[in-house]
């Protein structure tokens, strides 16, 4: 993986009409490398976004006034989006339904405009009026400190896990890393094992034309851009998966999934949106799952100190705290 | 005596064979319309069946339709491939520039071809479909046209430049 600036001048500027590339290019060294978000909007500056903070950018770099900003253009906003499909908005509408682009690197780009509906679904964007451009940073590391906390001793079979977190929360990062951590094997696993990465919206394995562009481990398949529920009963039938890893659970069809797929023996490893036990057991989808203690772990996430802060892991069953992080327990 | 008429040869063969490069021209013109017309084809079925991206497309009709027209579509590619922030209507003109003699098209006919370029990689599947076919048919309507040509001035071409040196040779008897 490539650091910040890198990424940003290899791997994004190529896709940035030449007036906007110029001007990030030409961005000092410390910008580049924090920076998170190019934002694009029509008839309005363009924005750098960052985790504390935002920037206009105009022809001398960073601007205080807007007036002084890159304004940019429908041109600007039409070019781009040929660069990012690579010439092909053709080949590229599952994407424009679902409101986003996948860089290879991982980075994303997404998508405003109006949505053109048929029969109560989204078909697609037309009218594009504002891209944004997300930089993919991997965090390795992230699951190594709850990996002793979902491996049963002895055996070494994985629990079955729910990630719980508030949105940016770092849910999808700890999912990847897991991928990766399970799939390679590290010390307490011993052997890696078959991992399956159900990834209905390409933000684990942030797929480029099906091929992962984020590491998610040697022993890891990854079904992209596949419903969730049909994902995972794919998975079971035909790639044999020990660790099947999925994120935001929501709908019924994906519980009947996962239930399926713990009575199969395949350890399910997954993620909802909440931020405490009591939230989530309102959502009766999720509700159902916890009431039936399917999930033999749960891990809870948060922002406090930065996306990723692991909170607290509760045994599932009982709901035992077995880890409290100290913010938490003061 | 024998130098004369060895001039005399030459003069007749270098213009027969202006004429016969003259008859080429119209002929060419048809073959290129008629690889356009191929290649439009196969850029229909790579994208209804394939979803390629464009850049890949170029590729595989430059594998299939060979000479200039094949040319012009693997210069295009590569200036797709440059990442240099070029559309690809402005790679497919700068292709056209670098590629113009060789296409040996008239005016008319290398306007068509500039219109082309706005096809590419603009709106969805049913879109590019749609604006290809439109575009084959005006190719067609200029196939027909070059055919008319070719026919009217090909054998024309090559007789003139017979004619045309044997009264020199005559002249300067």
């Amino acid at each position: 993986m490539l650091n910040g600036h890198h990424n940003l001048i290899k791997e994004i500027c190529p896709f940035l009409p030449p007036r906007i590339r110029s001007l990030v290019e030409t961005l000092p060294l410390d910008l580049l490398k924090k920076v998170e978000e190019i934002r694009l909007r029509h008839s309005r500056p363009l924005m750098l976004h960052w985790t504390s903070g935002e920037a206009f950018l105009g022809k001398n770099g960073v601007v205080g006034r807007t007036e002084d900003a890159c304004m940019i253009s429908g041109e600007d906003l039409e070019k781009t989006l040929e660069l990012i499909s690579n010439h092909s908005l053709y080949a590229f509408e599952e994407e424009l339904r679902q409101g986003y682009i996948t860089l290879p690197g991982g980075h994303r780009v997404g998508l405003a405009g109006r949505a053109v509906v048929e029969s109560g679904k989204v078909k697609l964007f037309s009218n594009i009026s504002g891209l944004n451009f997300r930089l993919a940073r991997q965090v390795k590391g992230t699951g190594e400190k709850v990996l002793p906390f979902l491996v049963e001793r002895g055996s070494g079979r994985i629990f079955h896990t729910l990630i719980i977190s508030p949105p940016q929360g770092g849910k999808t990062t700890m999912l990847r890393d897991l991928a990766r951590l399970i799939s390679d094997g590290v010390g307490i696993l011993g052997q890696g094992q078959k991992v399956g990465v159900v990834d209905e919206r390409s933000e684990i394995a942030g797929s480029y034309r099906g091929v992962p562009q984020l590491e998610v481990g040697i022993r890891t398949d990854v079904l992209d851009a596949c419903p969730k529920a049909e994902g995972i009963m794919l998975m079971l039938r035909s790639l044999s998966p020990r660790v099947i890893i999925t994120d935001e659970l929501g709908r019924e069809a994906d519980v009947a999934a996962v239930t399926e797929a713990i009575h199969c023996g395949v350890t399910m490893i997954s993620s909802v949106h909440g931020s405490s036990l009591e939230e989530i057991c309102r959502r009766p989808v999720v509700a159902a799952l916890l009431q039936n203690s399917y999930f033999e772990r749960l891990i809870f996430l948060s922002s406090a100190k930065g996306p990723g802060t692991l909170e607290t892991i509760v045994e599932g069953e009982r709901g035992l705290p077995l880890f409290t992080s100290q913010s938490k327990g003061e | 005596m024998s130098a004369k008429i060895l001039g005399a040869v030459l003069i007749i063969f270098a213009a027969y064979y202006f004429g016969c490069s003259m008859s080429a021209v119209y002929k060419n013109r048809v073959r290129r319309l008629e690889d356009l017309l191929v290649s439009l084809e196969i850029f229909k079925a790579e994208i209804n069946y394939g979803l390629s991206l464009l850049p890949e497309v170029f590729h595989s009709i430059a594998g299939k339709v060979r000479g200039p027209v094949g040319g012009l579509f693997t210069r295009t590619g590569e200036y797709m491939k440059m990442k240099e922030g070029f559309s690809a209507g402005e790679c497919w003109r700068n292709s056209l520039r670098d590629r113009q003699v060789e296409m040996e098209l008239a005016k008319g006919q290398m306007e068509l071809l500039e219109k082309m370029g706005l096809i590419w990689g603009r709106g969805d599947k049913n879109d590019q479909l749609k604006q290809a076919t439109l575009m084959q048919e005006l190719l067609r309507q200029a196939l027909h046209e070059a055919r008319g040509e070719r026919d009217k001035n090909e054998k024309m071409w090559r007789y003139l430049g017979l004619l045309g040196g044997i009264t020199v040779v005559i002249l300067l008897l």
